[in-house]
């Protein structure tokens, strides 16, 4: 039993990473936490489920619901963002928080309340070695995990555009006065994290067969920890805090703890914050403003 | 300051035009009509239940009008949505009591929202009577305004329980529950376990009852530590929503037994999740059974459901359809038999007539059979154990909530 539950602490893990990630981008460069993206990856979930079911092949139905995210996350940058981004962070907070709260309602309306269930298991075969088994859709949503942080990494890193967030995030002002186009990067910024979001939404959609409405709020929250957890201003500490707080969470569970669950987790959140704010891949405890 | 006085003056008329024009009665008797009040989730997580609700009392309303009225009233349900918010739900009672003077109040659904607003519906004197709380208790607590026109759990897990022991010849079994819901954390953690150690079947993680949180997607841990334990049968305390994401994950890690719950797992849609694992759950409705009254029922609202914007292409009329429906409808009956006068200055008087009615209400002709009240103010009907299997429900056994058994 414990090495699936490591299994399936790892498949959790990955699927809160998927979603820090979108969570980090933002919070990284524009220093806001962008609560609507909870709801974005629910989205993406409703689309790519219902583009599957539509007969639409995975590609396309991947691609749907990265379209419908990013859109929306483009939309909410508009409108629940740019008029409020000279205000206190708390404003944006509650804007972005109207936003998810729209969106969840607008789902609702047009989906229903029901889960949305794929009346097939999608890549639902599973190997099997001995009393342990793993379906191939856990290993795609682990292996995407770890090759969006990469891409990221890389994109973040390497890449024009990834300098001039970096920069921006840096020093929007300086950014500016040196050429780089802060309207245009906040953009990309919002735009990345929708598609990581759509990413994560479509693949959680079809490794569980269904989505919900309100699985943004307990999933969200945990991705939050994870992005804390890993450290905010660093987009790899979300795959080391991806897996150790499915790990954790899942052995809590596996000994008898369920009930306790989400104490843990987030008592293993304020433990970080409160003995290294930066997260575990922080820079010095003094960086804990906003970087990528 | 000449500005300020009149801009004053100008919002304290308009405040005054606002509460004249929404301060109605419950029976205008020039303008013939009386106002029933309901409160059911339209959005929020029992979104779906509460759109049908709303069909429901829209139809009920349409074809009362269409008969004539009520004593040649016109009748009116002021329908509020209470997103399956407690604090919502006592708000929409007291707007339905305080302000739309409406003679009794159908709802609201949830025992999370009842526990909340019985006590709202005992201060204001108004009968309240929800068409799905089960949970132990709730209304025997809010006596003598609160009603329920449900069977309570436990009186139901005393059949289903012995069903699922005897066929599937059960010796033990596993618990999981989700913990933000009141009457499935009622189901898994007290009922379910209590009776089914009466019938001498081991509960394998008493004291450690697994849960998971409404809206969670992933339960792979929680059913590894199920199948690692390996009952005989499961017991699920969630609503179908939630029950759909365990049973979707026991199928995927090829665990295939019998699970047993509550009233709150009856869906068409807890059907299509796992076909080959049966499910047993009490319902004093579904809508595939086989009673003239309910089959009636189905086939006019049915129509209407698959007209409604916003709802599943598969969508049933529910059990709690049929129960807002019989709500309302003794209401209606109330009115009409308890010398019910609809004067403004008789809101009271009226509100007791009705209250009074109702709890001494016998053999009222619902849609599965007689209804009466108890002592604690829940209804005394028939209920069928249901089997949920190969995507459709089939009644394996009869009962009735009433002592005598009179159903």
């Amino acid at each position: 039993m414990l090495l699936q539950q490591l299994i399936n602490g790892l498949t959790l893990g990955a699927v809160y990473t998927l979603i820090a990630l979108s969570f980090s981008l933002v919070m990284g460069i524009l220093g806001i936490l962008n609560i609507a993206i909870a709801e974005l990856f629910m989205l993406a979930g409703f689309i790519g489920i219902t583009a599957l079911m539509a007969g639409l092949p995975f590609p396309l139905a991947l691609a749907a619901g990265i379209a419908g995210a990013t859109v929306a996350s483009v939309v909410i940058k508009f409108v629940a963002y740019d008029p409020v981004r000279s205000s206190p962070v708390i404003t944006p907070l509650l804007t972005t928080l109207g936003c998810s709260i729209i969106i969840q309602n607008v789902v609702v309306n047009y989906w229903g309340s029901n889960p949305l269930q794929l009346p097939f298991e999608f890549l639902g075969e599973r190997l099997r070695y001995g009393p342990i088994s793993i379906g191939s859709m856990q290993i795609l949503v682990m292996a995407t995990s770890v090759a969006s942080v990469a891409v990221l990494g890389f994109m973040i890193q390497r890449t024009r555009i990834g300098r001039g967030l970096r920069a921006a995030a840096e020093n929007r002002d300086v950014a500016r006065l040196l050429g780089v186009s802060a309207e245009r990067l906040t953009i990309v910024a919002f735009a990345l994290s929708g598609v990581l979001a759509g990413i994560a939404g479509v693949l959680i959609g079809m490794h569980y067969a269904a989505i919900t409405p309100y699985v943004g709020v307990e999933t969200g929250l945990k991705a939050i920890a994870v992005m804390v957890v890993g450290g905010v201003t660093r987009i790899w500490g979300a795959l080391l805090a991806g897996p150790l707080i499915g790990i954790i969470e899942v052995m809590t569970i596996a000994h008898g703890g369920s009930q306790i669950r989400d104490l843990v987790v987030y008592g293993l959140m304020i433990l970080i914050l409160l003995i290294r704010p930066q997260g575990l891949l922080g820079g010095r405890s003094s960086d804990t403003g906003q970087r990528v | 300051m000449t500005q300020s006085i009149l801009k004053g003056i100008a919002v304290g008329a308009l405040a005054l035009a606002a509460v004249a024009a929404a301060a109605p009665s419950a029976m205008a008797q020039d303008g013939k009509q009386i106002r029933i009040g309901a409160i059911v989730p339209s959005s929020g997580p029992f979104a779906e239940w509460g759109r049908t609700n709303t069909v429901t009392l829209k139809m009920l309303e349409d074809k009362v009008n269409a008969a004539g009225g009520v004593n040649g009233a016109k009748l009116e349900i002021v329908i509020y949505d209470d997103a399956t918010k407690p604090a919502q739900a006592a708000n929409s009672l007291r707007k339905l009591a305080g302000d739309d003077n409406v003679l009794a109040v159908a709802g609201p659904l949830t025992s999370s929202a009842c526990e909340v607003t019985f006590p709202v519906a005992n201060q204001m004197e108004i009968v309240a009577m929800s068409q799905a709380s089960s949970k132990p208790g709730v209304a025997a607590n809010n006596r003598p305004w609160a009603f329920r026109n449900t069977v309570d759990e436990a009186i139901l897990a005393e059949e289903s329980v012995p069903y699922l022991v005897d066929t599937f010849d059960v010796k033990d079994v596993a618990v999981i529950y989700d913990a933000k819901d009141a009457v499935s954390t009622a189901i898994a953690t007290k009922i379910m376990p209590g009776i089914l150690k009466e019938h001498g079947v081991e509960v394998l993680n008493d004291g450690d009852f697994l849960s998971f949180n409404t809206g969670e997607l992933d339960v792979s841990a929680q059913v590894t530590k199920i199948i690692s334990l390996d009952p005989d049968a499961v017991v699920i305390g969630a609503d179908y929503s939630e029950a759909i994401t365990v049973i979707r994950e026991m199928r995927r890690q090829g665990f295939v037994k019998p699970v047993i719950g509550g009233t709150p797992l009856i869906s068409s849609a807890i059907l299509h999740a796992a076909p080959d694992i049966p499910i047993i759950a009490p319902a004093t409705f579904y809508a595939s059974m086989d009673e003239p009254r309910a089959k009636e029922f189905v086939a006019e609202l049915q129509p209407l459901l698959k007209e409604t914007s916003g709802l599943p292409e598969s969508i049933e009329p529910s059990m709690y359809d049929a129960n807002i429906y019989e709500n309302v409808s003794m209401f209606i009956e109330a009115v009409e038999k308890a010398g019910v006068t609809g004067n403004p200055d008789d809101l009271a008087a009226d509100r007791t007539k009705i209250r009074d009615y109702i709890t001494n209400l016998k053999g009222f002709e619902g849609l599965g059979g007689p209804i009466s009240f108890n002592k604690d103010g829940d209804a005394e009907k028939a209920f069928f154990i249901v089997r949920g299997e190969g995507e459709k429900w089939t009644t394996v056994v009869h009962g009735c909530s009433s002592q005598g058994g009179d159903c």
